[in-house]
């Protein structure tokens, strides 16, 4: 059926990684040129378009928008990729022991990890974050929305470890490792790295999860706080229409906002 | 016999699960570093002495203990607790609200199924995964669903239903496709294909009754996925569902009504999800 129709799907994984090591280089320029400042205000360039001082325009509060976007840029995908890496390891302790200690440790290290997928994510994040502190400062706002997308993803990551590290428990070099005398400590030691093919594309698959998450909660009003800048306070731009009709360039951060999405997505996939 | 063991080792897990999210909701709640601040402390209408019967109050709410059995005793009197922003009874505000929420996710699942399903059989038949097929799921997926439903009223087209039926269906499109390329390699298909038999006798005799079985885990995701995209698709367009009651109870510090809405959700995951083969994994390696 529509097989003359098909493409194969380009290489895109080593484009896209360097794609976004170009924009992470650049969202760097962007914000060591002198005189930037994501909270810096221009009072006399409310809701500027783009000028040579300020290429992507201001908001309304003057900042300039295309320091907020590089700085939001590099927030997101610095806290993101930490807590993707946090999210990971956990997994991987989890699952590994789980899978090779006593059945009924395993099961409630299992029954642990349900309890985490019985709760959506968004919700759970909601909970957490509007128990906290009523002067929670910007920087702790931020440290404590990554630290809590790592805290609730890491289940999904442990079963998936799990499952990989039930296999290896059955495959035919651990019974050859095991009957030939290793202590479990010595297995453990080659267990990890015969994982890795399951832990990198989790440790992948997190990041562009953490950052659409991030950019919901924000958009929620309950994400990182003003004035530090993010994907989700500046998704918000998009709420109020005089600022549309004004200028287009409220469209910028949700354009790469999707960009750097795709470039994860292909980052993520396999050849 | 091992049927009905099996059912019943299954909702025995099921309900534990529940129960364990109840209490380590409450734990998570209660030592949640801003729990006793209140947000009317910081409101200047409030006098010193009102002030100090808030922070007694926080101050009597504190214990644990407490709590649990404040929440526990909600649910057998069938109230859920009471509602510290409006004052009544947390099922009073939750009843009216559950009719909306689940006719919008109803809708949006049966939409994203068809929608997925057909995309997928069309685009599974070729050899390779085409471009213009994954394309789309793949950008609807990078787009987050706040922007979408905001883009969506800038645009001054589609609904909630719309938004959500296309966050569904993206997922679900990946999941469907996956599974039905892997269908189409079976050798008996190949074979059958071989022999010169039509397409659409294939995928009715052989395709969809392969894959029936494993549509389980396609409802588990599609739930999942959909009360993930309820919060802000409710909020954007002002839907009267539990996802805006949530936003609400979390921007006002309404504790017992986010632990009734959160609580409805996981019991609702839990059921759609807790299959059988997980409770017997490990038994099986």
């Amino acid at each position: 059926m529509a097989r003359g129709m098909t493409m194969r799907i380009p290489a895109i994984r080593p484009a896209a990684f360097w794609s976004l090591l170009a924009l992470a280089a650049i969202a760097i320029g962007v914000l060591a040129l002198p005189g930037r400042s994501y909270s810096g205000q221009d009072r006399e360039q409310l809701l500027a378009s783009a000028s040579a001082q300020h290429p992507a325009g201001t908001d309304a509060l003057g900042r300039d928008r295309m320091v907020r976007v590089s700085a939001a840029f590099l927030l997101s995908m610095g806290g993101a990729v930490m807590a993707s890496a946090a999210a990971t390891l956990a997994a991987a302790g989890v699952g590994t022991l789980s899978a090779f200690s006593p059945a009924a440790l395993g099961s409630l290290a299992m029954l642990a990890c349900d309890v985490f997928l019985a709760l959506p994510w968004l919700f759970l994040l909601m909970m957490v974050r509007s128990t906290l502190p009523l002067t929670t400062s910007p920087a702790h706002s931020a440290a404590i929305t990554f630290l809590i997308l790592a805290v609730v993803g890491w289940p999904a990551c442990a079963r998936a470890v799990y499952r990989g590290a039930l296999e290896l428990r059955k495959s035919e070099w651990m019974l050859q490792a095991r009957a030939a005398g290793l202590r479990d400590k010595q297995i453990m030691r080659h267990v990890l790295p015969n994982l890795t093919s399951l832990l990198i594309p989790q440790f992948l698959i997190c990041i562009p999860a953490f950052i659409i998450a991030e950019a919901n909660l924000g958009a929620l009003g309950l994400g990182i706080g003003e004035p530090l800048p993010s994907w989700g306070s500046m998704l918000l731009e998009l709420d109020n229409s005089p600022m549309l009709m004004h200028t287009a360039w409220v469209y910028l951060p949700i354009a790469l906002l999707i960009l750097i999405l795709l470039l994860f997505e292909g980052v993520a996939t396999k050849q | 016999m091992t049927c009905v063991a099996d059912m019943l080792r299954w909702i025995a897990r099921t309900l534990m699960i529940v129960m364990m999210v109840a209490v380590g909701s409450t734990v998570l709640v209660r030592f949640a570093p801003g729990y006793l601040s209140d947000a009317r402390e910081m409101d200047s209408r409030y006098g010193n002495t009102t002030r100090v019967e808030l922070a007694a109050e926080a101050a009597r709410s504190a214990s644990l203990a407490q709590m649990l059995s404040a929440e526990f005793g909600g649910w057998t009197r069938g109230n859920f607790g009471i509602s510290r922003q409006y004052d009544v009874p947390v099922l009073e505000l939750i009843a009216p609200r559950l009719a909306v929420t689940g006719g919008l996710l109803l809708r949006s699942i049966a939409f994203a199924w068809s929608l997925a399903l057909c995309a997928a059989l069309v685009s599974s038949a070729g050899r390779n995964p085409s471009l213009s097929w994954q394309a789309p799921s793949t950008l609807l997926l990078a787009v987050p669903t706040a922007a979408m439903a905001t883009l969506c009223i800038l645009s001054d087209c589609g609904g909630p239903t719309l938004v959500m039926t296309l966050v569904v269906a993206a997922r679900d499109f990946k999941f469907l496709d996956r599974m039905l390329r892997n269908a189409w390699r079976d050798p008996h298909l190949l074979q059958a294909r071989a022999q010169g038999l039509s397409t659409l006798r294939l995928v009715y005799a052989h395709i969809l009754p392969s894959v029936a079985p494993r549509l389980l885990a396609l409802a588990t995701l599609s739930i999942v996925n959909a009360l993930s995209a309820l919060v802000p698709v409710e909020v954007v367009f002002s839907v009267p569902g539990l996802g805006q009651l949530a936003w609400n109870a979390a921007m006002n510090r309404d504790l017992p009504v986010l632990l009734g809405v959160t609580m409805i959700m996981a019991v609702a995951v839990t059921f759609a999800g807790m299959n059988p083969d997980r409770a017997g994994e490990w038994q099986g390696a």
